[in-house]
C-alpha cells in the first residue's frame, strides 16, 4: 500500500519533462537492477524492482535509443501530439485496431494513412517479448523503406 | 506515464549519516522520504533521478543535526487522462474490475466503463467474486486473469487523507486511477489479435 506524504516542500517544476518507459528502464538498469540477480547487493529499492519487473515485460525492454529517435524523426510528418507519440512508443501497437484508441479522433485525422503508421511502428520499433502472440503475415512490408539512424539525438524530452 | 519533477526540499540529515559523503547521505535521506510514496498531483515517486544542488548545512539552535536545502529531480509515475496502459487483472467483483501494474494496484474499472453489453457471472463458491463477460456478436468474451488488459485512463484522483476511517474500510489509497475499457482495441489483449478494424 502506498503512503501519501504531506507537502512540506516546494515543487519547482511539476513537469520537468516526460520519460518513455524505455528511459525509466534504462535508468533502473544503470542502477544495477538487471545485473544483480540476488537483488540484495545493488542499491535498488524493492519498490524500484517492482517498476523494473513491470517494465521488463513491456515492449520497452527491446528498444534502443536509436530505435526511438528514428521513430520520432519519421513520424514527424503525421502531426501527432507528443503524448500520442510517447504512448505509441510505450505500447508499440502492431495493428490498426491497437493504435486506434491511442490516437484521438483517429478516423478523421488519419483515415487510411493509419496503416502506414502501423507499418512504420512495425519496422522501426522492435517487437515485444514473446509473451504476446505475434501477429501473422506482416513480414513483407519492408519495401522502399531505407533504414536511417539518427544517432546522438535526444529521446522525447522537453 | 513517467515524468520528471523538479523539487526543492529543506530537511535534516541525522548525525548517524555523518560518516558518509554528503551527496550519499542526502540521497539516502531523500530515498527514505520520497521513494514509493504518493505526492498529491505529482504522482507516485519511482526513483531519485538526480540531485541538482545541496546548500546550507546549518545547525539550528538546540538541534543536533545539519539542515540542508536540496534541489533534485524525481521520476514520478503520473498517468495522464487518455493514456493507454497495459495491466493485469487483480480482482473482479460485482462493482467492476481492479487492475494491477505490479508496482501500483489502485486501478479500478467501474461497471459503466466496461464494454457494452457486459454481464457479471458470480462465482458459485465465493459470492463477492465473479467474472465479467463482454458479449459481442453473440459470443462471450471472458475477462479472466490469464490475459493482460489494455485500458485507457479515464480519471486520476488524489483523495485527501481521511481523518477517521471506518473499521472495515479497505486501506486508504492516496492515488486512484479510474480506467475505461469501453472502446475498440481496449480490454484483453487477445481479443484484438488478428481482428480487423470494424468501422
Amino acid at each position: 500500500m502506498h503512503v501519501k506524504i504531506s507537502q512540506r516542500f516546494s515543487s519547482l517544476e511539476a513537469n520537468a519533462g516526460a520519460l518513455t518507459n524505455f528511459e525509466v528502464l534504462e535508468f533502473l538498469r544503470s542502477k544495477g537492477a538487471e545485473s544483480d540477480s540476488t537483488r540484495v547487493l545493488a542499491k535498488v529499492a524493492p519498490s524500484e524492482y517492482k517498476v523494473y519487473d513491470y517494465l521488463a515485460q513491456t515492449p520497452a525492454c527491446k528498444q534502443t535509443r536509436e530505435n526511438i529517435s528514428e521513430f520520432l524523426e519519421r513520424c514527424k510528418k503525421y502531426d501527432l501530439a507528443k503524448a500520442e507519440m510517447l504512448n505509441i512508443i510505450n505500447v508499440r501497437p502492431s495493428s490498426a485496431v491497437e493504435i486506434y484508441p491511442i490516437i484521438e479522433e483517429c478516423e478523421n485525422r488519419f483515415g487510411d494513412a493509419i496503416e502506414e503508421l502501423v507499418e512504420l511502428v512495425e519496422n522501426v520499433l522492435p517487437p515485444p517479448p514473446p509473451t504476446q502472440p505475434e501477429t501473422i503475415a506482416e513480414g513483407k512490408e519492408e519495401t522502399a523503406i531505407t533504414k536511417q539512424s539518427n544517432e546522438g539525438m535526444d529521446v522525447v524530452n522537453e | 506515464m513517467f515524468y520528471l519533477s523538479l523539487i526543492e526540499h529543506t530537511f535534516r540529515v541525522p548525525p548517524s549519516l555523518l560518516s558518509l559523503p554528503i551527496d550519499e547521505a542526502v540521497k539516502g535521506e531523500l530515498e527514505r522520504l520520497f521513494l514509493d510514496k504518493v505526492i498529491a498531483n505529482l504522482g507516485l515517486c519511482v526513483s531519485i533521478y538526480d540531485i541538482k544542488s545541496i546548500e546550507g548545512g546549518f545547525i539550528f539552535p538546540s538541534d543536533g543535526a545539519a539542515t540542508y536545502t536540496v534541489v533534485f529531480r524525481l521520476i514520478m509515475f503520473r498517468p495522464s487522462v487518455g493514456e493507454i496502459i497495459v495491466a493485469k487483472l487483480k480482482e473482479s467483483n460485482a462493482m467492476g474490475l481492479r487492475l494491477s501494474l505490479g508496482f501500483f494496484e489502485d486501478i479500478y474499472i467501474p461497471v459503466h466503463l466496461l464494454p457494452n453489453p457486459s454481464r457479471f457471472k458470480p462465482d458459485p463458491n465465493r459470492r463477492d467474486k465473479g467474472t465479467w463477460e463482454w458479449e459481442y456478436d453473440g459470443e462471450p468474451y471472458i475477462i479472466d486473469g490469464t490475459d493482460e488488459i489494455k485500458f485507457r485512463v479515464h480519471n486520476v484522483s488524489y483523495p485527501p487523507i481521511p481523518i477517521e476511517q471506518p473499521r472495515e474500510a479497505k486501506p486508504f489509497a492516496p492515488m486512484v486511477i479510474t480506467a475505461s475499457i469501453n472502446d475498440d482495441g481496449l480490454g484483453c489483449v487477445s481479443w484484438w489479435v488478428g481482428a480487423e478494424q470494424t468501422n
